[in-house]
């Protein structure tokens, strides 16, 4: 119960279609969050059942029920703290025999429950039939089949939910212990640990754990005995080897027998499709990955652009509204505060949003069509060496489009400190922003040798990259969190696009209202920081600051102009010649140049004036500085962690600084002055 | 005795012993593989996880951390 509401909790091993049923239950109603004081996402929901409000928690996990992550410990602590009325339990019909394990570790556990066989369906076409009242029987709790997608067809799902609630069912666990008791020590265990060491945990439960030897369980058993059960306690599990394969033999004869009469046997052959042995290939498979991701890019652009368009009518109303407040004799400060911050900020992000939703959308698909787990097969040893996961070279490679995209993107990431380290090495991807301009300038600047540049730009990507992995890996992916890949490739499955869109949509709004809430208060301090009253550079508080700290800047190759530059290029790269342009050749103003409102970029007059071993610092410095303040609420949008965001920001500002000034001295000695 | 990393592509195997530190163990057990189970290795490319087909499932593994899987193999059904 929360607030005198029924809880229903979800759980279910990946790919059991948990998202897709709490997506179905609830609609938009639902909030995502974090697991207090952990950094594991948590989702919430509600919707009515006769006339009642029933709170739904996505209980975050993978496999099994033991205490391998902080995934499952908030799983186990959830159903101890006692918040949830019944557990829903999800199997995948197709993969019946596996997917039940989850159910046989749940055994034992004194919270109301209920089965839900999902993907029917799926199995239906295979040609399997399940008894579902014979299963019923075996099991004491509710069960149906169900198919998560069809919402239309719940009510065998909700009847099994009202009993559950009603009738308070318990698990039936009397045939796994008894399997239990043939392994050595166990009797004796169950003897001596009480129930309820953790609460709802039966010590059967807790006596396969000890086996198992779940740390978590021992820690919370150990000082509950006294002397004597200590030592007999201590005395069994020295004796115990590879406690997990022999409870798991028991779960999955356990299985076996609960079925053995309730399914027809029919025989599946391993489905490895064309296009599996396309994505999986030696040679080809990474190239197609790479394929695909270009392809989504572009796939991105298309729900992309209404936002563009919404934006650019935002941005149009701007300059009518200023000569009105400016007519109705507004305070300039006032009407720029409005027009150039608020609204240019709202077009600007609603144009950004359009990508976050394209990407969002992609990926969500491909993750939803299973095409999200054999990328991760195909660059698992690729990415090993970051410390992270197959998966994460979607976002690294998206960020060359970009990189709000890719930290958008690693929403398929399910585990958090590789998620954050994913961003933290995607952002040393140029992204296109800084394509459009890099090359640009330094084919101005350097003719032919612009070549040289690209290349030494990408250089030092990987580099970054392997340097930002080592030194933000240590901490966000431990050392005993790096194992080896397990992981299901699951059947492709044809997409949910409606339910995919209404979940992609409400993720956008929760991004514009946070990004909003990051980006207003940047663009204000900025368009202050750069206010003048005459027009003239000279006159504002950047440049005021940019002189005086000049001499220090100047070590890194970047006089106050090419600075203040390099400060508007973390907010938005595109703007960064526009800011030299009116810097140096007074076209237009620094703030219009970050937010896309100058027309003209004045190369010539920068050609002419800046030494070249200074424009190569500048190169450097944007290139690999924070991408733009979108990307930065993207961040901390998908991390929720505004110390990490903040952290990434500070430590790519430090690092392109340094780049700038190796670049400086070597341009230094290659163009002496 | 064989581990799964020698098993050839194609060929089945029933699976005799797992070895490994408890989590590991329990990792491995939660998705499906325990002794007395039945694989069939379906790609075994070098630079690559391994992937099989057990209990209805592809899989895919370290494989590194598959030597610690000794198999027996049987004749493919
Ligand atoms: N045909 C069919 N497909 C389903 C069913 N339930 C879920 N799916 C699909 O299976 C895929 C995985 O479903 P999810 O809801 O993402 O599974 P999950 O358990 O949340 O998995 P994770 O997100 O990995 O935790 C999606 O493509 C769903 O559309 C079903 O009953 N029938």
């Amino acid at each position: 119960m929360i607030n005198g509401k029924k809880v229903l909790a979800l759980l279910g091993q990946p790919n059991s279609g948990k998202s897709t049923l709490f997506n179905s239950l609830t609609g938009l109603k639902q909030h995502v969050g974090n697991w207090p004081g952990k950094t594991v996402e948590k989702k919430e929901g509600s919707f009515i059942r006769n006339g009642e409000e029933i709170i739904v928690a996505d209980l975050p996990g993978s496999y099994s029920l033991s205490a391998n992550s902080d995934e499952e410990m908030i799983t186990r602590d959830y159903i101890a703290s006692g918040k949830a009325d019944a557990v829903c339990i999800l199997a995948d019909s197709s993969q019946l025999e596996r997917s039940l394990f989850m159910l046989a570790d749940y055994a034992g556990i004194q919270v109301p429950c209920f089965l839900v066989l999902n993907l029917a369906d799926v199995a239906k076409d295979q040609g399997k039939e399940i008894n579902i009242k014979a299963l019923a029987e075996k099991l004491s709790i509710p069960v149906c089949l169900l198919s998560a997608p069809d919402s239309k067809n719940y009510e065998s799902f909700y009847k099994c939910l009202d009993e559950a609630f009603d009738k308070k069912t318990l698990l039936d666990s009397a045939a796994l212990e008894k399997a239990y008791e043939a392994i050595e020590g166990y009797s004796e265990l169950k003897s001596i640990i009480p129930d309820d060491a953790i609460k709802g945990y039966s010590s059967a439960w807790l006596s396969a754990k000890v086996i198992e030897g779940d740390k978590a369980a021992c820690e919370k058993i150990i000082p509950l005995l006294n002397p004597e059960s200590k030592r007999k306690y201590e005395a069994v599990v020295a004796k115990i080897q590879k406690g997990s394969v022999l409870t798991g033999q028991c779960k999955f004869a356990w299985i076996d027998d609960l079925l053995s009469g309730v399914v027809n046997k029919v025989q599946k052959k391993a489905e490895f499709t064309k296009f599996d042995k396309a994505i999986t290939h030696k040679v080809w498979g990474k190239p197609l990955v790479i394929l695909i991701v270009i392809g989504g890019l572009l796939a991105s652009f298309i729900p992309a652009l209404p936002f563009m368009g919404i934006g650019m009518g935002i941005s149009a109303l701007i300059a009518p509204l200023q000569e009105a407040l400016l007519g109705a004799g507004a305070h300039p400060i006032v009407t720029g505060i409005i027009c150039n911050v608020v609204i240019q900020s709202v077009a600007y992000i609603v144009q950004m949003l359009g990508f976050v939703f394209g990407v969002t959308f992609v990926f969500g698909l491909l993750e939803e069509v299973g095409i999200m787990a054999r990328v991760s097969y195909v660059f698992d040893n690729t990415m090993a060496r970051f410390g992270l996961q197959g998966k994460s070279v979607m976002p690294c490679l998206v960020s060359f489009g970009c990189t709000m995209g890719g930290a958008a993107g690693a929403r398929v990431i399910d585990n958090w400190g590789q998620k954050v380290l994913t961003i933290a090495i995607a952002w040393a991807v140029p992204c296109g922003a800084a394509w459009s301009i890099i090359p640009m300038l330094a084919s101005n600047f350097f003719g032919a040798g612009a070549v040289i540049i690209i290349v030494a730009i990408l250089l030092i990507m990987i580099l970054h990259m392997f340097v930002t992995a080592n030194i933000f890996g240590r901490i966000l992916v431990k050392k005993e969190d790096r194992y080896g890949m397990i992981m299901e490739l699951p059947p492709y499955h044809k997409p949910k696009v409606g339910a995919l869109l209404r979940y992609v949509l409400g993720r956008t709004k929760d991004t514009f209202l946070r990004v909003m809430k990051v980006i207003i208060p940047i663009c204000l301090i900025f368009w202050l920081l750069s206010y003048t009253a005459t027009g003239l550079p000279e006159n504002t508080i950047l440049y005021k600051i940019g002189s005086f700290i000049e001499p220090v800047t100047k070590v890194f190759g970047l006089n106050w102009k090419l600075f203040t530059a390099f400060i508007a290029s973390s907010v938005g790269k595109e703007g960064a010649v526009g800011v030299l342009s009116a810097l140096y050749a007074n076209t237009g103003t620094i703030y219009g140049a970050v937010v896309g409102t100058n027309a003209a970029n004045d190369i010539q007059t920068l050609l002419a004036v800046i030494p070249k071993a200074e424009a190569l610092a500048f190169m450097f410095a944007i290139t690999f500085n924070v991408p733009c303040i979108v990307a930065l609420a993207a961040t901390y949008q998908e991390t929720h962690s505004a110390k990490w965001t903040a952290i990434i920001s500070v430590y790519y500002t430090i690092f392109a600084l340094i780049l700038a000034f190796i670049a400086y001295h070597i341009g230094l000695l290659i163009w002496p002055v | 005795m064989r581990n799964l990393r020698d098993l050839k592509v194609g060929s089945e195997a029933i699976v005799s012993s797992i070895s490994g530190d408890a989590r590991y163990l329990s990792r491995i057990t939660s998705i499906g593989i325990t002794p007395g189970c039945r694989v069939r290795m379906l790609k075994n490319d070098k630079n690559r996880p391994l992937l099989i087909f057990s209990r209805d499932t592809m899989i895919a593994l370290n494989k590194k951390e598959s030597e610690s899987i000794l198999i027996e193999e049987v004749k493919a059904v």
